[in-house]
């Protein structure tokens, strides 16, 4: 589903973010991504939907190489895969709904077809009954489950998330994790950067660590520490 | 297709919703359009006019070339063959000894004394131009003075005629440069009007492009955005052309009657169209210069 080879990211200021990094993660895995802040796991989940290129190696995602794909390409790319932010990202003047039905206005494929995929993104996040209040209406929680009903309404098999539970408290944290391993028990491959050492060492799921930019250890059911 | 018009529909009205969000800039952005619009008109309006007024002075003054009494007939006739065929060069009449003595006589109370002194027809044959451009005179009269073996002298109206050409060409080169100017501040307006619009909406913007956004989905609204700024602007500038037209252009005409002033139906309308494709095409391209530089999509 999403494979590094050789991957190597140098930003301009001489950061080496990835240094010759490899991975393959398959398709309905769930699979946490920790290290220490800098380590590089930011910039590894932007290399998957081409929010940056790497200066070396290949990415695939559903077996097409995406450092090597056009502008033009990029869009079809993105509506494959999800992405949740730790700031949410969402627009501030729209509602819990719109902000969902956004994703399909932008690409242009918001009907009565797909309005349904929205009701059924906001039930699944269980905002139905918020979907008309604005994001500041919103505790954190609900915010963050707006951007994951977001990221998931237009049913992208890949779900990928950026510390998304960086600004939540820990009750809360438990519920968007929750919600993430239930779209992952729906069929989409899921893969989370987090800091959260309670989470990673409860859920006993896959676990990628990396630090300075090296791939340090890959251990099904593992912890946060190894 | 129904994605398409979706697509469409969401364009338009994200372009609509910018708009009046932005709206002080996007009026500004539309007077100074107009503005500039109304003065290219009016520029354009001043110059049809004095080139109607050069040509019809030109066409009342002629070139007179006296021919040498020793010239060959034929050579003078393949002259008036080739004058005819020159561009800016209406009519071209040939005048003899005969005619020139009979316009003489008839000029100055048919003296045929003056012969009877004489003995002989003093007065050369002539070859006589009217010009429908008047411009080529100079250059033309230079070539046939050239030509002394079959001209004794050419005489050219020249004073007035050249002060007229040459404050055409002035007020051309003055109105091109205010023109580009004015173009370059119309541009610059809009060009500004649709950063602060990107700026507005980067949050948006960046958004849709995580989300699977095309470029054009993205830029299609700024683009319409500035074209429609420009198409406003042109309307309002066409409108008050129209208006100034139909009321100064008579009034102008009663007062100078002299002057050649289009006061036709068609020149106006034609100013009008044109005037609207200039503030369309201006704001299209003001905006897709902004949205190329700061969207960087």
């Amino acid at each position: 589903m999403i494979v590094l080879q050789n991957v190597t990211k140098v930003y301009p200021n001489g950061t080496r973010a990835l240094d010759d990094v490899s991975l393959q993660i398959d398709e309905r895995e769930f699979v946490f991504l920790v290290g220490p802040s800098g380590a590089g796991k930011t910039t590894l989940i932007r290399l998957i939907n081409r929010d940056t290129s790497p200066d070396s190696g290949n990415v695939f995602v559903e077996n097409t190489d995406v450092t090597r794909i056009s502008r033009r390409e990029v869009p079809k790319l993105r509506r494959r895969v999800g992405v949740i932010y730790q700031d949410y990202k969402l627009l501030p003047g729209l509602s819990v709904r719109q902000n969902v039905e956004f994703v399909l206005k932008s690409t242009g494929e918001f009907n009565g077809r797909t309005s349904k995929w929205v009701d059924e993104a906001l039930a699944l996040v269980q905002l139905s009954d918020r979907a008309d209040h604005h994001p500041h209406e919103l505790s954190g929680g609900e915010q963050q489950r707006t951007a994951i009903a977001r990221a998931i309404v237009r049913r992208c098999p890949i779900l990928v998330a950026d510390e998304p539970t960086g600004n939540l408290d820990h009750a809360t944290s438990w519920d968007t994790i929750q919600l993430l391993v239930r779209i992952n028990a729906l069929g989409a491959t899921v893969l989370m950067a987090t800091h959260n050492r309670e989470i990673v060492n409860t859920m006993r799921r896959r676990v990628i660590e990396i630090a300075n930019g090296k791939v340090v250890r890959d251990e099904l059911g593992g912890g946060y520490d190894g | 297709m129904t994605a398409k018009l979706n697509v469409l529909r969401y364009v338009l009205g994200a372009a609509m919703l910018g708009l009046w969000r932005n709206r002080t800039m996007t009026l500004g952005a539309v007077v100074t359009t107009a503005v500039m619009l109304v003065t290219l008109a009016a520029f354009l309006a001043i110059n049809d006019t004095l080139n109607e007024m050069v040509t019809a002075l030109g066409r009342k003054s002629n070139l007179i070339a006296y021919v040498r009494d020793d010239a060959r007939p034929s050579r003078v006739t393949e002259i008036m063959q080739d004058l005819e065929q020159r561009p800016g060069v209406g009519e071209v009449v040939f005048v003899t000894k005969e005619d020139a003595l009979r316009i003489f006589q008839e000029r100055f109370f048919d003296q045929r004394d003056v012969i009877d002194i004489l003995q002989a027809n003093p007065l050369p044959a002539s070859v006589e131009l009217r010009m429908d451009d008047p411009a080529v005179l100079p250059a033309l009269a230079d070539e046939l003075r050239g030509m002394t073996g079959v001209f004794e002298s050419v005489a050219v109206p020249l004073d007035v005629v050249e002060r007229l050409v040459s404050i055409s060409n002035v007020s051309r080169a003055a109105g091109t440069a205010m023109i580009v100017a004015l173009t370059a501040v119309a541009l610059f307006v809009i060009a500004n009007t649709i950063r602060i619009a990107v700026y507005a909406r980067r949050q948006e913007i960046e958004i849709m492009k995580l989300v699977g956004a095309t470029d054009w989905f993205v830029r299609g609204p700024f683009i319409i955005e500035g074209a429609f700024i420009g198409l406003v602007g042109a309307t309002l500038a066409a409108v008050a052309l129209v208006v100034m037209y139909l009321q100064v252009a008579p009034t102008i005409t009663r007062i100078i009657s002299f002057l050649p002033i289009a006061t036709d139906v068609s020149f106006v309308r034609n100013l009008a169209v044109f005037i609207v494709l200039v503030g369309l095409v201006v704001g299209s391209i003001g905006s897709y210069v902004s949205v190329r530089r700061y969207l960087a999509v």
